[in-house]
């Protein structure tokens, strides 16, 4: 890739990764003050201002990652490949937000502070990522090692995430039960495609030298 | 038959045979299966490598055309039967190249040579033991490449692609790998058509008529990248097919067959580049244990048809040929 494209890509990337942590970050704030019943409702709209503003970057790297005619082509399927997950991400964290919008019911006490655990894997998962996907493009030792913290954390965030549900499957009221585990469960597979990410990089840092 | 009908059937022929190898060149191969550049620039990048070689290297014309593989059974040869020969070779080359399969092009005039040969002078028309002698080389050709360009890989392997970190990295690398790539193939390219468009030329030039050489090495030049457009380009995505390949494997199936190819010439070994091509591709799929993605069971499959075939359709064309009086 000529130099020119490369800081380019570089500069967008960079732009789309910060426009990600700020609706991780968000996201995370969202959640503390769910668990505090003060969210607020200009927050969950940021987080899907937030979420289409990364489309507009995403749809600006992809014209960049083709219009290079001089681009390695495996390169440039790898990478088209990588900002669609982590696209997933986004979309993830969006549904998320919406999600949360309409959600009738305040967060029980008995789950509170797991619902916060959960939340800040998700937040530290999303900065780990961040930096993976950075330190791959120059460190495959690095980011290799990386990817195994973020599978560590999708089990942690695991089992905080059944004993949450145990919890829930105790109550009574079958609407709440619902909503709540499914309240739950969007924030792990949050979690959850982060990891795939992670095994994604993984087998690209296995398959380059292979080559 | 008049001078001026004679000069122009050769120069058909010249036209034709220079049109089947142009057809027939795999030379670009692993440029298009590493996507080092696309076929429309390939065929633009080849066709003025071929048009300029033919113009600044075809000029030591050469006007043998295996004339030593005839054998004692022949006792004199005719144009009609070097005629029928490179008729022959052309079309099995064109038949070849619409299949997608990279032939030798001496593997295909030596056929056409057995078939005139024992049509004209039974057994004793065809001197065996000189194709036997040549046959040890068709035989090493493939073996070399696969084995060459099999350390070749397992040595970038090691000493570059394994001490690469980072996508920058393997960015950076496989670019310049590319462009040494790109040097070398056209460095071949520009010979090889200056050399076979020689060899087109000097069927010509053998009539010793007065015409101008510079004209018949542009025609033929022209002729030449037209079968590159028309029909290379099956053979080019073929061969770049038969394994998955990136600017460096690229660079290690190509550049080292090439070299040996080089010295072959100086030393005189009659080494087959196409099939050196084809077996350091597999010898590369094998190098990396990357599955090969197929196509190469045809192309043997025609390389082993190559002797019969051109033998029969020279058998088949010498009767109408031999009619034309010279």
């Amino acid at each position: 890739m000529k130099g020119k494209n490369i800081r380019k890509i570089d500069d967008v990337s960079k732009n789309y990764y910060i426009e990600l942590l700020k609706g991780a970050k968000l996201i995370h704030q969202i959640c503390i003050d769910f668990t505090k019943k003060t969210i607020k409702k200009k927050d969950l709209d940021a987080v899907i201002e937030c979420e289409s503003k990364c489309d507009r970057i995403k749809e600006e790297y992809i014209e960049i990652l083709f219009k290079n005619k001089r681009a390695l082509p495996f390169l440039v399927e790898d990478r088209y490949k990588i900002i669609g997950f982590v696209d997933q991400v986004l979309g993830r964290i969006e549904y998320f937000s919406r999600f949360l919008k309409i959600y009738p019911f305040a967060l029980d006490n008995n789950i509170k502070n797991q619902f916060k655990d959960l939340s800040d894997i998700n937040l530290k998962v999303i900065e780990i990522m961040v930096e993976t996907l950075n330190l791959i493009e120059n460190n495959f030792d690095d980011a290799y090692k990386m990817t195994f913290t973020i599978q560590s954390m999708r089990r942690d965030a695991r089992e905080i995430r059944f004993e949450i549900l145990g919890i829930i499957y105790k109550n009574d009221d079958a609407k709440k039960v619902f909503l709540t585990s499914q309240l739950v469960n969007n924030l792990y597979h949050i979690i959850g495609i982060v990891e795939d990410i992670a095994d994604y990089l993984r087998g690209l840092i296995i398959k380059y030298p292979s080559r | 038959m008049d001078p001026f009908t004679i000069i122009i059937i050769f120069m058909f022929i010249s036209i034709l045979i220079s049109f089947a190898i142009g057809a027939n060149d795999e030379t670009f191969s692993t440029v298009n299966g590493s996507k080092t550049l696309n076929m429309k620039e390939i065929l633009i990048f080849a066709t003025i490598l071929a048009i300029l070689g033919a113009i600044l290297l075809g000029g030591s014309v050469s006007k043998t055309v295996g004339n030593k593989l005839f054998g004692s059974g022949v006792s004199d040869i005719s144009e009609n039967m070097v005629l029928t020969v490179l008729f022959s070779t052309s079309i099995w080359l064109i038949i070849s190249s619409y299949l997608g399969a990279p032939i030798s092009t001496t593997h295909s005039t030596i056929g056409s040579i057995i078939g005139v040969g024992i049509l004209i002078g039974g057994l004793n028309g065809v001197e065996w033991l000189k194709i036997l002698e040549m046959s040890f080389w068709w035989i090493l050709s493939p073996i070399i490449g696969f084995a060459v360009t099999y350390v070749v890989y397992k040595l970038i392997h090691k000493y570059i692609i394994n001490r690469l970190n980072g996508f920058k990295d393997f960015e950076r690398t496989e670019r310049i790998f590319s462009y040494i790539l790109l040097v070398t193939i056209g460095l071949t390219a520009f010979s090889r058509a200056g050399n076979d468009c020689s060899n087109a030329v000097g069927i010509v030039i053998g009539l010793e008529a007065d015409i101008s050489i510079d004209l018949i090495l542009i025609i033929t030049g022209i002729s030449f990248s037209l079968g590159i457009i028309v029909l290379g380009r099956t053979v080019i995505k073929s061969v770049g097919n038969i394994t998955e390949l990136v600017p460096s494997s690229a660079f290690a199936s190509q550049v080292p067959t090439a070299g040996i190819l080089f010295v072959g010439t100086i030393l005189g070994v009659p080494l087959s580049g196409s099939h050196m091509l084809v077996a350091s591709l597999v010898g590369l799929s094998k190098s990396r244990k990357a599955p090969r993605k197929g196509g190469l069971k045809k192309i043997i499959l025609i390389w082993f048809l190559t002797f019969p075939i051109a033998a029969l359709l020279a058998i088949v064309l010498y009767f109408p040929i031999s009619a034309i009086p010279f």
